[in-house]
């Protein structure tokens, strides 16, 4: 069986606002290519209609201030639910592939939630992971983040998880949005080296993205046997792509698709709607149905210009390699280094509110377990009083001296009462307790 | 007086109906080497020569276009294809296709023109049926029209462009449709020829109606261009028939109990429900607007026999009941023997029951396990479809959040063998049910009744500055950049109405199939509006028939 799952949800009523590049014709062009194109009625692909996902699926992962439900719409619990069906899809065997061709999108959100950033507000491949773990007993899994943007959410909230292999190809931060994703962003001590970040050079075509794969991003796939591999499937390193650089094809990404054979592709960016969607996502799901794919080639082919930098991606490759192979001996000395605790500040900047976060994340080291972690937020805009929070989150096999510790923390800044809003989130007890 | 005929696997049905009333019906075997014989046998009998009954319109569900495919007496067909870049498509068309330039992308932009020689090449021989397809060409025709206009002048023998059989999406659709389309055209031309003489000879001289897999009726004239439309019509009759003898308002679930199948039916208040993409024509896809019927393998004379002291139903047939002569027990045996079903010899029959019998049990109990366990089938095929209709995706936020979840709480049987087979079905599971009177003749009634229909698809882009209706070839550009989908539902209608005035089709009634809008932004400015429109005459039925006082709801 070579099956392919497809969820396609374009949400065709919903928008960021009316002009917003994350818009209701987004998907209008792929639609209509997917349908000419005859695809759902091969016998190779099934269609599947998307779950809603639940406050639970959502908040296992978010932690929104002052609440979550006030930042999310009801589009969001769709294409959170859709990730959600075509992992399940994959998991029950019903299909051997999925792919989640949803909106609105989700790999820029982070664990703390105080609006809108990068055009998402709540983490849609998190969530589906998280899901998949609590009711399909998952537990190694590898993200393989293919947007041209850095999937800088998605890193926030597998930073301390060691079961999460997190691998980002992006266009160098210092050229685009959202300015991070750099080789020593590697991972918590704890988990240091699941985080793995792929900086290239704008203009980076098809030749240098393969070579990426082949030389990094395979090797480590096949060294690291997750129990499901997470495509978030970005489409904006397309050539044609209006807010970004980079000089992909849909040959190339539906080559990446073939070779990755990722579980579950999610669709994140990707904002050129004519001259690359429907042409890439066809190729994406052709290569994933197992299906020829040699002939998906764009109307204006001719007018790509790329030029991969085959030098740069070498040491690259050799310096994120060595880190990789080295991993258990450099989380020691992080370890070793750090302490008891693991301290971070994070400026967190929420493009499509103007919002100013400060975080202080700190991260217990607890020998005996996976410990426990405190966040204390504050978010300020120019026209509203600032949000802050504090928040505890107990990881899933927590000793019952971080639980206490965990608690004890909030208890201890409720009494100071330096926050508006207090936070605990139960991994073990798949709860989150808003203290008031 | 209206004549509707509908002809089945085993029989050809006519009715003669006025003001809601069956004047009088007829059976005749079908004569499957030539199904005229048979049809006018059935007309023979229900219009005796010398009546003085005046018939106003002939209707006809027929199986001519379905027996040609079945039995692949159809003619051969060259299909020219313009792919573009895409999909392989090896494997999905019935006849391999050649394969030309010319590439229209999914705005209706020409990205290359047909290239002639390529094109005349396929077509060096005179005689020749062609079908024409192009991906996207329902966006814009030109492509297609030009290839048409090129293999016109090698004198073929007809070519088909696909866009003009059907005005939606999906281009392996569309070109089987063409195919299919051009295959039955001579085939179709043939019996419509001789059904217009034979009528004649009988001094009937209204117009004659053919019924189409959606449940409308095309006058003969235009059926002519478009046959496949008349493929697999009998279900579709009986749709029509149940919306006829019991019309609804609610959501249903309709069965049509024949001689070796059961075909499942749903409708959403009041309404049946259509396959989604189209209908599938010996195993290709096709663009044929069809009722979404599911069909499964249990019917009146549905083979029964034990296995491993097991009662099995179906799914085959081995010939009819023992109650008329068959060697092996039926379904209707077991209805027969209940006295549900008066018909044939009834001690045969209660022989049938006996000869299954396990040592100790009664005829009785016998027939009521076979019933059962027939009943139980059809349920289960009916819980998968209405699991299947659930699960349609849908591709609003709206649509999710707020769904319009499907739930029957009735069945309406029609059919030779619903009574006495309905009820066990509603009691398994857990609705009422209504078996109306004329319930056995429910196809040719259907027929009689149906309305005529015709749809034409719009898509306009402001942007571009054009819009195009691809089932008339037509290509014209907007003046006004204020163009909205009023104004595109305004043109549509007016080529529609128009389009079927040609036909001589008299209803004024339009109703919407689709509708879809969008607001084209480039550069977070709006630069035009994308709108598609598809209208249609309304279909449904011209008559209720109301006697008694229609069916008995059975809760």
């Amino acid at each position: 069986m070579n099956k392919l799952g497809l969820v396609f949800f374009p949400a065709f009523d919903w928008a960021i606002t009316p002009t917003h590049p994350e818009r209701e014709e987004r998907l209008l062009y792929t639609r209509d290519q997917i349908v000419e194109e005859g695809l759902l009625d091969l016998p190779q692909i099934h269609e599947y209609k998307p779950q809603l996902a639940t406050l639970r699926d959502l908040e296992r992962v978010h932690i929104g201030v002052p609440n979550l439900r006030s930042h999310i719409k009801d589009a969001h619990f769709v294409s959170a639910g859709g990730a959600i069906t075509a992992a399940r899809a994959v998991k029950n065997g019903e299909v051997k592939r999925a792919f989640a061709l949803v909106r609105p999108p989700g790999h820029h959100a982070m664990r703390m939630v105080h609006g809108t950033r990068g055009f998402c507000t709540v983490n849609i491949e998190a969530i589906m992971i998280a899901h998949m773990r609590k009711h399909f007993g998952i537990k190694k899994v590898a993200i393989v983040d293919t947007d041209v943007h850095h999937g800088d959410g998605t890193q926030d909230i597998f930073y301390h998880d060691p079961d999460t292999l997190f691998i980002s190809f992006h266009q160098d931060g210092r050229t685009l949005y959202p300015g991070t994703g750099f080789t020593n962003e590697l991972g918590g001590p704890k988990a240091f080296g699941t985080t793995l970040n792929l900086p290239l050079p704008p203009g980076t075509d098809d030749e240098g993205l393969h070579y990426m794969l082949d030389h990094f991003v395979l090797p480590i796939l096949e060294d690291f046997q997750p129990d499901m591999i997470i495509n978030s499937a970005g489409q904006d390193n397309h050539y044609s792509d209006p807010l970004a650089n980079m000089a992909i094809t849909a040959q190339g990404y539906a080559r990446l698709a073939d070779k990755l054979k990722a579980d579950v592709a999610v669709l994140e960016g990707g904002y050129s709607i004519e001259a690359a969607l429907p042409y890439v996502n066809v190729g994406i799901i052709l290569a994933m149905a197992g299906l020829d794919y040699s002939q998906v080639i764009e109307p204006d082919i001719l007018s790509k210009q790329g030029k991969s930098n085959l030098g740069y991606m070498e040491k690259l490759v050799q310096q994120q390699w060595t880190v990789w192979k080295n991993r258990e001996q450099l989380a020691k000395e992080q370890i070793a280094k750090w302490g008891d605790y693991f301290v971070r500040q994070k400026n967190i900047y929420y493009d499509d509110s103007g919002i100013q976060e400060k975080q202080t994340e700190k991260v217990r080291l607890c020998p005996q377990c996976r410990g426990f972690m405190t966040i204390a937020t504050q978010a300020e805009t120019a026209y509203y009083d600032s949000q802050s929070a504090f928040a505890a989150i107990i990881e899933q096999d927590a000793c019952p001296a971080c639980r206490c510790a965990a608690k004890d923390a909030v208890s201890k800044e409720i009494k100071l009462g330096r926050y508006d809003h207090y936070f605990i989130q139960d991994k073990e007890q798949d709860t989150l307790e808003t203290i008031k | 007086m209206w004549l509707g005929i509908d002809v089945g696997g085993t029989f050809t049905d006519a009715v003669l109906v006025e003001d809601g009333k069956v004047i009088s019906q007829s059976k005749a075997p079908t004569t499957h080497d030539d199904l005229l014989i048979g049809i006018l046998a059935a007309i023979d009998l229900a219009v005796p020569s010398g009546s003085p009954l005046v018939i106003e319109r002939v209707a006809l569900s027929t199986t001519v276009v379905t027996n040609a495919i079945i039995q692949g007496a159809i003619s051969e067909v060259k299909i020219v294809l313009m792919p573009g870049p895409g999909l392989n498509t090896e494997g999905l068309f019935p006849v391999k296709p050649a394969l030309v330039s010319g590439y229209i992308d999914h705005r209706g932009r020409v990205v290359k023109r047909p290239n002639e020689q390529e094109v005349l090449a396929q077509a060096t021989l005179p005689g020749k049926i062609f079908a024409v397809a192009g991906k996207f060409a329902v966006r814009n025709p030109v492509n297609e029209q030009q290839v048409s206009e090129w293999l016109g002048k090698c004198k073929p023998r007809l070519v088909i462009a696909a866009s003009k059989v059907s005005g939606s999406l999906n281009f392996i659709r569309r070109t089987n449709s063409a195919y299919y389309n051009a295959a039955c055209y001579f085939v179709f031309e043939k019996f419509a020829q001789a059904m217009e003489e034979a009528l004649a000879k009988r001094a009937i001289t209204a117009p004659v109606h053919i019924l189409k897999a959606d449940g409308g009726t095309l006058p003969l004239a235009l059926a002519k261009d478009y046959p496949i439309e008349s493929f697999f019509t009998g279900p579709a009759a009986s749709v029509l028939g149940v919306m006829a003898l019991q019309p609804s308002m609610a959501d249903t679930i309709s069965l049509d109990i024949g001689g070796t199948t059961t075909d499942i039916a749903l409708w959403r208040k009041g309404k049946p429900l259509f396959a989604e993409r189209g209908a599938t024509i010996a195993g290709y896809n096709t663009a044929v607007r069809a009722f979404r019927l599911h069909s499964v393998g249990i019917g009146g004379d549905s083979y029964v026999r034990r296995e491993s002291d097991k009662i099995v139903v179906g799914p085959m047939r081995l010939g009819p009941a023992m109650a008329v002569g068959g060697k092996e027990p039926t379904l209707s045996d077991a209805m027969i023997a209940r006295g549900d079903r008066v018909f044939g010899n009834k001690e045969a029959a209660i022989a049938a029951m006996a000869s299954l019998a396990l040592p100790g049990q009664s005829v009785q109990d016998v027939a009521n396990q076979v019933i059962a366990e027939a009943a139980y089938i059809v349920r289960q095929a009916i819980e998968d479809t209405i699991t299947e209709e659930i699960a349609q995706p849908v591709y609003t936020v709206n649509d999710m959040i707020h769904p319009d979840p499907f739930m029957p709480h009735e069945l309406i049987g029609v059919g030779g063998a619903a009574a006495g087979f309905v009820p066990v079905i509603a009691k398994q599971l857990g609705v009422s049910y209504i078996v109306p009177p004329r319930a056995e003749i429910a196809n040719a009634i259907g027929a009689a009744v149906a309305r005529p229909t015709m749809s034409l698809t719009m898509r306009a882009d402001t942007a571009e500055g054009f819009y195009s209706i691809p089932e008339l070839l037509l290509k014209q550009p907007i003046h006004s950049p204020q163009f909205t989908l009023d104004d595109a539902r305004k043109i549509l209608a007016d080529h529609l109405l128009e389009r079927a005035r040609e036909a001589g089709i008299r209803s004024t009634d339009l109703e919407e199939v689709y509708t879809e809008e969008f607001n084209m932004i480039r550069g977070f400015s709006t630069i035009g509006k994308m709108i598609s429109c598809s209208l249609q005459i309304k279909p449904g039925v011209l008559m209720y028939f109301n006697e008694g006082q229609g069916g008995v709801r059975h809760e």
